[in-house]
């Protein structure tokens, strides 16, 4: 595999840039493979990365629908961080963060992973002691976090609205220094060129159209592109994971909604980091190329739609404005959606299912991005020793009925006010 | 340098109005009815941008929503707004404009190196390198990256505009006004169907004002003029010009941002800058029209080069010649009309055809007028770096891969034609299927999922006659199905010029050892070569290549470049261009100004402010007030200079010494009545109620169906088949769907009506040992004794007058009452407690004093009750019937709810006795273990134990029961605490609730 | 904005209602013994189809009555809503 670098940069600057070499190849499916992965986004990819890397597995597909990174890696807000209340989502992200520490360098791709900071505003004395338990907790578990006041918080960002005439004042909040973004797209496609290079199938425009499963055992998987047989199959298709599992007759304890977000056009630097409102679901940071990139909340009902209505982008941009009265003279770009595996209490899934041979990585809720790479190396290591790893051990399918539950919020099952 | 470009026999400008503006800190003049664009070039202003990566000099390139470069810092009425199309805005007295993105200015730009270095800068180059030293990405790499991006600067002043919304309902909407949508809005409302007519730009008529044509023997201008007239006196039409749709969403929803204020020197306060319109039509009309899109060659964004059509704008429109030496290069008939334009103004242009020669009634009308045509030429590349110098052209050979000869040819300007592309964003955004129509190369509307027709150019129609047609038809057929009405219009007569079919050619070819950049997209910087390179490497979907490249992803959203890059991708993967498809048309069409979007939910009207009617008295006591929802409630009164804790410590002891008052309207309040009320709150709640007196209250838990605690309250019972519950603040809301939902979904046969009566009933609380002598004088007539009035007892009462509801609750562990009068006496009320009670020194107290009562008593509340919690957790399981069935009560027989270690509440005291636990603090065993540090729980409430007079915590514990008695240490390490605390029960006061009896 | 027929009241635009999810999920009966099996997917198993989907709405804004609707998941097209009592054709 060619190596990127500034000196390769250069060098095939001087052939006109003729000499690249494909990124990755565009093979048709072969007849079997030990594994295939379904779904090329980010947690697909990774996966199929991770197998080959960590347990020297590479005769592996992913299949994908269309292109990959086309779901949720492509459709997201770029935000990376560990700031979770539960051990099990904490650790496993944290995890996940020194992954991201070293991932353009491991993937020599540079996926331009930028650890400015998170704040959680808080707007009430409540709030910040709901903060100070989760933070403390963080802290227990050796992730970085901060309580911040009222005054720290206008060093950071004093063009919030820290005037008198404002609803829900800035009480504090709480931060995740270390937390940040990533160019989204590149994830995806870094994790697919090494994947790639170690000998990892990747077919796209191939459509699962049934699975083999005999004696309780998965035989092989049927596409558009044909049949192929393998005896492990893992599902990482969040957004359509209620599809598959149809075909595969099962039921999870999943909906699935619709999430929009929107930027405004580029502007010179203001904001360094990520802002999460506290007194309504609103949530900024701004690129490199200078666009602020915003979300809040779900449009509310089950959707397959990739595209949403204005009334949710209103009331985002209403926190948007309560937040920070300055955006209210930039301009809205672009608005788009992507489609949310909700899960039940808000964390994953990622778990061996009754049928032998069959993986489940799913549920990412909208916080699929930042978990690519624990999540990547989670269900490799789940797919490759046919056991759950301590990481994911939390993240099971078992887990509502048995009420072993990681509910963030404390919203219980109401998936579509989360 | 005094309008140089202007000329007087054309335009449609006020010239008795002369308009000064600045530019880059130079002074201009230009007139009312310009836009920002037509009065610079008007001046021979062309350079006015650098590109976003090479900063590549960049002038206007088209004339209204289809330019990608003419982006400027723009100050008006002292605020400065980043990024303003120059094309679109329109020209007020005094406003200043900057170029962005250059330093030190837009004429020298010190980032213009990068264009000199751009063969090292490909698409996705920042992919391949800044990754060693690993260091330097975070410290040097990514900074400078950031600080060059982004264009304009956001001012980060609060925004003072005014901003409005609109709801408005029709049978037709019709967006955009020119002749398609003219004729379709007339023949509709000639019909009798509601219309509202939305135009952009601020004239109507859109190509009827640039085109030479005659309708009814009339120019286009004039029967625009004459249709908008008539129009605009129909009472059921409603006529709006500076208006675009801008998004097309489910249920045939639109939505449309006007602009109101923006063009206004000196906008009167209450006229909004913007407002926005949320329109519900039966049937959506678009008439949007095309828009033109290049051909690609050799530096062909070099400033001077324009769209033909745009040039013809500014001419028609602006009376501005874009140039006095054009060059006209075109595959297609409509850039002749450009050039008979400037023929008119006794300019010669020279015509590059890419078409072998032939002739048509417009080619030779052109001939005629001696206006020298080159056939089968292109151009390869523009020379001229800040403004266009001459162009090196070349003969086409048969197959148009390559050029023959080449000879460069002088000129001021370039207009360019590579035929038109349909606007069909609203149509793909409602949902409608496109499709390629290989007759004009571009995409159409096909099938509508929506009550949405396209009629015009934007279905790529490109003729008059067919459009009127089409329009008039269309617009009464629309009304018909929906007014039943049958008044058809029929369409005018119109004489226009015929056009020949236009050529395929949409890029030059490059000479063999040239290499001029050739531009797809002008703002992100996109050549031809950068697609190639992603296309090399891999990256062949059409999203790939968009996100690889960046085409079509700058803020013209690639309205120019998208369909030659199509071409593009299609020509290097050997395909068809639907087989490459198109990446989605996303809202909005065009960037639209959050405000806009918001509205007037700003500043404090951000969330209804929900007032006690007590609020006012609060206020004069100086309350601190505390957000409970959309509810303000008294934190704590403020005396002198106390601060919360001494505040709430002094109104808390007042409580337990004397009695306290504390407004408790907040509190949800739902009436239950029917019969089956007893059976419903059975099934509600986790414990029994079946035996409830009247006049008697009762506490209560619910669970959600998983098991979890939901909310707590009491519940009394009024009369026979009346009750009255009482919610936490907070859950008010989900309490009442809550019961409608069991109400009517699960349980219909129950009968019970479930109404809120939160508002209804102002109440107080009263609470403290002389709680029950203030009653007594508040109601003389009453028997208050603890025999005719016992703990959780309730009678009515008349309070001088005012009927009031009388309960013995308690929520601070100490004889209270809570009493509620209709919302209108809540204040009278409170004033004669206030009044009656001073001889027991009767002191309000707020919700910080509240919490520390009840706190200590170990009452759970919101802090506990957290979304996380079943009964056992907070010791409510004496609270869950073990008899009958209720909401959530399976799913207490969950694994993990009956572990041995399962969490419960207790209370923590400090060992020192002193140090105020902070809340959110974890429990552990050892306050320096290695992390991760195993957590045993949190601290969930403090407060200061005025009766044991040190600190009190409640804590949620694992295996909280068998906790008592052990030290552990409470370790907040972001407030860098670690207190060793005592476990002990969560009643710290009055264990067996004596207090409340008494 | 989604625009909805309350069976009650008549078409309303969306923001007066709340939503109220699968309208398919039968709460089990009181007083009987349901398995974990039952219970759990009562509580948590949700089919979420793409297509047609059953679902309640509660017009919160209004008329305060909870319905059903049948929506598309992927158009949102609204095909039907009905009261309570009355079945989606």
């Amino acid at each position: 595999m060619q190596r990127y670098s500034i000196f390769s940069l250069i060098k095939n600057a001087f052939s006109k840039h003729e000499k690249w070499d494909l990124a990755w190849k565009d093979p048709s499916p072969k007849k079997e493979y030990d594994v295939v992965i379904i779904g090329g986004g980010g947690h697909g990819l990774a996966t199929a990365y991770y197998l080959a890397k960590e347990h020297n597995i590479t005769n592996i597909a992913i299949i994908e629908k269309g292109w990959i990174g086309g779901g949720n890696i492509g459709r997201n807000t770029t935000i990376i961080r560990s700031n979770f209340m539960y051990d099990d989502n904490a650790r496993f992200n944290e995890f996940g963060m020194n992954l991201w520490r070293n991932m353009s360098q491991e993937l020599n791709f540079n996926v331009m992973f930028s650890p400015r900071g998170i704040i959680n505003l808080a707007h009430s004395d409540a709030q910040m002691n709901a903060y100070a338990r989760r933070g403390n907790s963080m802290r227990l578990n050796g992730i970085d976090a901060a309580l911040l006041n009222r005054e720290e918080v206008k060093k950071i960002i004093p063009m919030a609205d820290f005037s008198e005439d404002v609803r829900y004042p800035i009480f504090g909040g709480l931060a995740q220094p270390s937390a940040g973004t990533a160019r989204h797209d590149a994830v995806a496609w870094g994790y697919a060129r090494q994947a790639d290079s170690m000998g990892v199938d990747i077919i796209q425009n191939c459509e699962v159209t049934g699975f083999d499963i005999s004696g309780g055992k998965i035989q092989g998987v049927r596409t558009s592109r044909g049949d192929i047989k393998t005896k492990k199959i893992g599902l990482c298709v969040a957004g359509s994971t209620n599809i598959l599992a149809e075909k595969l007759n099962m039921t999870l304890p999943i909906e699935t909604h619709l999430l929009q977000a929107c930027v405004s056009e580029p502007v010179k630097p203001v904001l360094d980091g990520v802002v999460t409102f506290g007194a309504g679901h609103f949530y900024i940071s701004q690129s490199d190329k200078g666009e602020m990139v915003m979300g809040g909340d779900l449009d509310g009902y089950n959707s397959y739609a990739q595209k949403g209505n204005l009334p949710t982008i209103q009331h985002v941009l209403t926190g948007g404005i309560a937040l920070f009265p300055f955006l209210s003279r930039l301009k809205m770009l672009r608005t788009w959606g992507g489609i949310m595996d909700m899960s039940m209490d808000g964390s994953p899934i990622i778990d061996k299912t009754h049928i032998d041979g069959l993986y489940l990585n799913c549920g990412w809720c909208y916080g699929g991005f930042k978990s690519v790479p624990s999540s990547g190396w989670t269900f490799a290591h789940t797919i490759a020793q046919d056991r759950v790893h301590e990481l994911n051990e939390g993240f099971s399918l078992n887990r509502f009925s048995k009420g072993y539950l990681l509910d963030e919020k404390g919203l219980g099952t109401k998936t579509w006010i989360s | 340098m005094s309008q140089s470009h202007r000329i007087s026999n054309e335009g449609l400008l006020n010239r008795n109005k002369e308009i000064s503006f600045k530019f880059n800190g130079k002074k201009y003049t230009g007139y009312e009815g310009d836009t920002l664009a037509s009065a610079l070039l008007a001046n021979g202003v062309h350079l006015v941008s650098r590109s976003f990566k090479y900063h590549r000099p960049r002038g206007f390139f088209g004339a209204g929503v289809d330019e990608p470069n003419a982006k400027l810092q723009i100050l008006l009425n002292g605020h400065s707004e980043p990024n303003v199309n120059a094309t679109e805005f329109e020209l007020v007295e005094g406003i200043e404009a900057t170029s962005q993105n250059c330093w030190p200015s837009v004429n020298f730009d010190v980032g213009a190196i990068n264009n000199f270095l751009n063969k090292f800068f490909p698409a996705g180059f920042y992919y391949k390198t800044f990754m060693w030293p690993k260091s330097f990405w975070y410290k040097i790499y990514e900074p400078f990256i950031r600080k060059t991006a982004g264009f304009g600067v956001a001012s980060i002043e609060k925004d003072r505009e005014r901003y409005e919304h609109k709801y408005e309902y029709c049978d037709l909407l019709v967006a955009g006004s020119g002749p398609a949508g003219l004729s379709s809005a007339y023949a509709a409302a000639k019909n009798g169907a509601k219309v509202i007519l939305a135009e952009d730009k601020p004239r109507f008529g859109g190509s009827l004002l640039t085109d030479e044509v005659t309708i009814d023997n009339l120019s286009g201008k004039a029967w625009t003029d004459k249709i908008i007239t008539e129009l605009k006196e129909m009472p059921n039409v409603i006529v709006k010009n500076r208006s675009q749709v801008f998004g097309y969403y489910d249920h045939n929803m639109t939505v449309m941002f006007e602009r109101t204020g923006d063009h206004i020197k000196d906008k009167p306060k209450y006229t909004p800058r913007q407002r926005l319109w949320y329109i519900r039509a039966k049937e959506v009309l678009l008439s949007t029209g095309s828009i033109e899109r290049p051909i690609i060659f050799g530096n062909n964004d070099t400033p001077g080069i324009l769209l033909s059509a745009a040039a013809k704008e500014y001419i028609k429109v602006y009376g501005v010649l874009v140039g006095k030496k054009p060059l006209i290069f075109t595959n297609n008939d409509s850039a002749y009309e450009t050039a008979l334009e400037f023929k008119k103004q006794g300019i010669d242009p020279i015509i590059l055809d890419t078409r072998e020669e032939h002739s048509s009634e417009l080619i030779d009308s052109v001939k005629n007028q001696n206006i020298k045509i080159r056939f089968s030429y292109a151009i390869i590349a523009a020379n001229g770096y800040k403004k266009v110098q001459s162009a090196l052209i070349g003969k086409l050979n048969k197959d148009k891969t390559k050029f023959e000869n080449s000879e460069t040819i002088q000129c001021d300007c370039i207009c360019v034609s590579g035929f038109w592309t349909p606007m069909v964003h609203l149509a793909s955004q409602s949902g409608n299927k496109l499709k390629f129509d290989d007759q004009i190369d571009a995409f159409v509307p096909y099938k509508s999922k929506q009550n949405e027709t396209s009629v015009g150019a934007s279905q790529g129609t490109f003729t008059l006659k067919d459009t009127l047609d089409d329009g008039f038809k269309t617009g009464f057929d629309l009304s018909k199905k929906i007014t039943n009405n049958n008044n058809s219009t029929s369409p005018p007569n119109v004489n226009e010029i015929k056009k020949n079919p236009h050529d395929k050619f949409w890029c030059s070819p490059l000479p063999k050892d040239k290499n001029f950049k050739r531009f797809v997209d002008f703002q992100n910087d996109v050549a031809v070569s950068d697609i190639e390179i992603a296309l090399r490497e891999g990256y062949r979907s059409i999203e790939h290549v968009k996100r690889y490249t960046t085409l079509g992803m700058a803020t013209d959203q690639g309205r120019t470049s998208n369909l030659n890059g199509l071409q593009l991708v299609a020509n290097v993967e050997k395909k068809i261009v639907p087989q490459v498809g198109h990446t989605t048309f996303r809202p909005p069409f065009t960037p639209i100004t959050i405000g806009t979007i918001v509205g007037r939910e700003v500043n404090m009207e951000y969330m209804p402010t929900r007032k006690t009617p007590m609020h006012s008295w609060h206020k004069k006591n100086n309350a601190v007030f505390v957000d409970a929802g959309a509810w303000k409630r008294p934190r704590y009164y403020k005396q002198g200079n106390e601060n919360l804790f001494e505040a709430s410590k002094r109104e808390a002891k007042n409580v337990r010494e004397h009695v306290g008052i504390c407004d408790v309207t907040s509190l949800g309040k739902i009436d239950i009545k029917g019969p089956d009320v007893a059976e419903f709150l059975n099934r509600v709640y986790t414990n029994s109620w079946s035996k409830l007196p009247i006049g008697k209250a009762k506490y209560g838990v619910m669970l959600r169906e998983d098991g979890i605690v939901m909310d707590d309250g009491t519940t009394t019972r009024i009369s026979e088949n009346h009750y009255h519950m009482t919610t936490t603040t907070a859950q008010a809301a989900n309490v009442l769907s809550h019961l409608e939902y069991y109400l009517q979904v699960v349980w219909p046969e129950l009968k019970v009506n479930v109404l809120s009566t939160t508002e209804q009933w102002a109440g107080a609380a009263l609470a403290g040992p002389k709680s029950r002598d203030v009653l007594a004088k508040l109601f003389p007539d009453l028997d208050v004794s603890n025999e005719a009035l016992p703990f959780m007892g309730y009678t009515e009462g008349n309070l001088f007058g005012v009927k009031a509801r009388i309960f013995r609750i308690s929520f601070s562990g100490e004889l209270a009452y809570e009493i509620n009068v209709e919302s209108d006496y809540g204040l009278f009320m409170w004033k004669k407690m206030i009044e009656i009670g001073k001889e027991f020194n009767i002191n309000p107290y707020g919700t910080e004093a509240l919490s520390t009562l009840r706190i200590e008593m170990g009452h759970v509340a919101g802090p506990e009750l957290d979304g996380r919690t079943i009964p056992y957790d907070v010791s409510l399981e004496g609270l869950v019937s073990k008899k009958k069935d209720f909401i959530g009560k399976r799913s207490l027989q969950k694994e993990a709810f009956n572990n041995s270690d399962r969490q419960k509440i207790v209370g923590l005291v400090p060992v020192d006795r002193k140090t105020n636990i902070p809340e959110g603090s974890h429990l552990v065993l050892d306050k320096n273990a290695k992390l991760p540090n195993p957590k045993l729980g949190h601290v969930s409430s403090s407060c200061w134990s005025f009766e044991n007079n040190n600190p009190f915590s409640l804590a949620i514990v694992k295996n909280g029961k068998n906790m008592i008695g052990k030290k552990l240490f409470a370790v907040s390490p972001l407030r860098d605490s670690a207190i060793e605390v005592e476990v002990i029960s969560s009643h710290y006061v009055d264990h067996e609730g004596k207090r409340v009896r008494s | 904005m989604l625009y909805i027929k309350c069976p009650f009241c008549g078409y309303r635009s969306q923001k007066e209602f709340a939503y109220g999810g699968d309208g398919t999920v039968k709460r089990p009966e009181l007083n009987q013994n349901i398995s974990d099996e039952k219970w759990n997917e009562f509580l948590y198993l949700r089919k979420s189809p793409r297509g047609k989907h059953i679902e309640l709405w509660h017009h919160v804004a209004g008329c305060r009555q909870w319905f059903k609707v049948q929506r598309n998941t992927v158009t949102h097209e609204i095909f039907q809503t009905t009261k309570m009592n009355e079945e989606i054709k």
